[in-house]
């Protein structure tokens, strides 16, 4: 018998500031929607083992999308005239992601989201806290500098190789390394420039130092981070969590920057009893 | 550790090494790796390490020298390493500065790949 995953992928169509986006996503299984956002430069195909494990997807429909540009999700049509390079922001991203819930109907959502789709999470809980019902940071903290660099994007240098490698050290060298060498994978795939575009809004855009305490903590929030992240170390989540009202801070061992595909059964043995506290809230 | 045989070793590891044929395959460079106060300059040819020298004098050429303590270096080339010391990067990168490279940092960039898998075998030494 053929051994087939319970994903299914699909396109939707998404409106947002006068353009349409066909974006790509893949789901699993059936109750509160929980959206998760991939990394910067990448795609969903991230978070394929949250999809599938059955422990998730019983009480939640787990979606994950392809940003704009990234994965299956093409680029809006007049992408080749821009005048300027791509720099993603937190007005389109928080955007996007919430056109793309409205799109599909989602209601009171939980969003998880890993590196940048952590950070977005911040602004998400300061601009949307009406339409959702829970976010969970992962590798979040208020400001992450040093990552905007014009390496990830130069015609001297291979873009794939370039971007998948430097992220590799960011992986725990306890985690498995099928599931480290399949995200270098993901990462080796990417547009020209999207890492790099990403990583504005990751390095430059987003800066919340002084802003996290003024959110209300009407949307409680759960921050995971890996002990082996070296771009969102610990202590920059714990500072993120400190400020937060309502939230949590879980410290995960022997795991980096990617837990969902770096080491899919560690992050998800953390993850299970947030998700149980966020069925809780229902 | 790092010391000529130390580095002879790591040099032999390089050279078995199978992924680094055709990794490698472009890479040729010339760097300086500053352990503490001991330094070499390791030269790659086409993947291969073709050299290792701590005769460093005035015609030594080199176009990138990384140089950390080697108390950081020792983390590194530890079998599991600890947290912020499993990569150059992490240890080179802004926020942490745990090692420096001067000179032409492009020239890492192209050859990440094929470099950081030669370092990776510091842990086969």
């Amino acid at each position: 018998m053929a051994n087939i995953e319970p994903i299914t992928g699909r396109y939707v169509w998404v409106p947002y500031e006068g353009t349409e986006y066909r974006i790509y996503f893949e789901e699993a299984g059936q109750g509160i929607p929980l959206v998760c956002l991939h990394t910067a430069g990448t795609d969903g195909r991230e978070w394929r083992h949250q999809l599938c494990d059955p422990k998730i997807n019983k009480n939640f429909r787990v979606i994950a999308l392809d940003l704009p540009r990234h994965g299956k999700s093409i680029p809006p049509y007049d992408w080749y005239k821009e005048a300027e390079e791509y720099k993603l922001t937190s007005t389109f991203y928080a955007g996007i992601v919430m056109a793309f819930c409205k799109a599909l109907g989602l209601e009171k959502t939980v969003i998880m989201g890993s590196s940048m789709g952590g950070n977005i999470c911040l602004h998400l809980a300061e601009r949307y806290e009406n339409d959702l019902l829970a976010l969970i940071p992962v590798e979040a903290c208020e400001w992450s500098p040093g990552w905007h660099l014009d390496w990830l994007s130069h015609a001297h240098i291979h873009g794939g190789e370039v971007c998948a490698t430097s992220v590799f050290g960011l992986m725990a060298p306890q985690s498995p390394d099928k599931y480290r060498w399949e995200t270098w994978w993901y990462y080796s795939q990417g547009g020209p420039g999207i890492f790099k575009g990403d990583l504005y809004f990751y390095s430059f855009n987003h800066d919340f130092r002084g802003k996290t305490q003024k959110l209300s903590g009407k949307v409680p929030m759960y921050y995971m981070t890996g002990v082996y992240d070296f771009a969102c170390t610990p202590e920059m989540t714990e500072e993120a969590a400190r400020n937060t009202k309502n939230a949590e801070c879980i410290i995960m061992e022997e795991i980096g920057h990617f837990p969902m595909s770096e080491n899919p059964e560690v992050f998800n043995r953390y993850l299970y009893p947030v998700l149980d506290k966020i069925l809780a809230l229902k | 550790m790092f010391d000529m045989s130390w580095m002879k070793r790591w040099q032999d590891a390089v050279n078995a090494n199978g992924p680094m044929n055709w990794i490698g395959k472009h890479f040729t460079a010339d760097f300086l790796l500053g352990f503490g106060d001991k330094n070499f300059v390791v030269s790659f040819n086409k993947g291969k390490l073709v050299n290792v020298t701590d005769q460093i004098g005035p015609e030594t050429c080199y176009q990138l020298a990384i140089r950390g303590p080697a108390e950081s270096w020792k983390k590194f080339v530890q079998k599991v390493p600890p947290p912020m010391y499993n990569d150059l990067w992490a240890m080179a990168h802004p926020l942490h500065g745990r090692v420096t490279m001067e000179g032409d940092q492009k020239v890492l960039w192209q050859n990440m790949r094929a470099f950081f898998w030669a370092l990776d075998r510091m842990r086969e030494v």
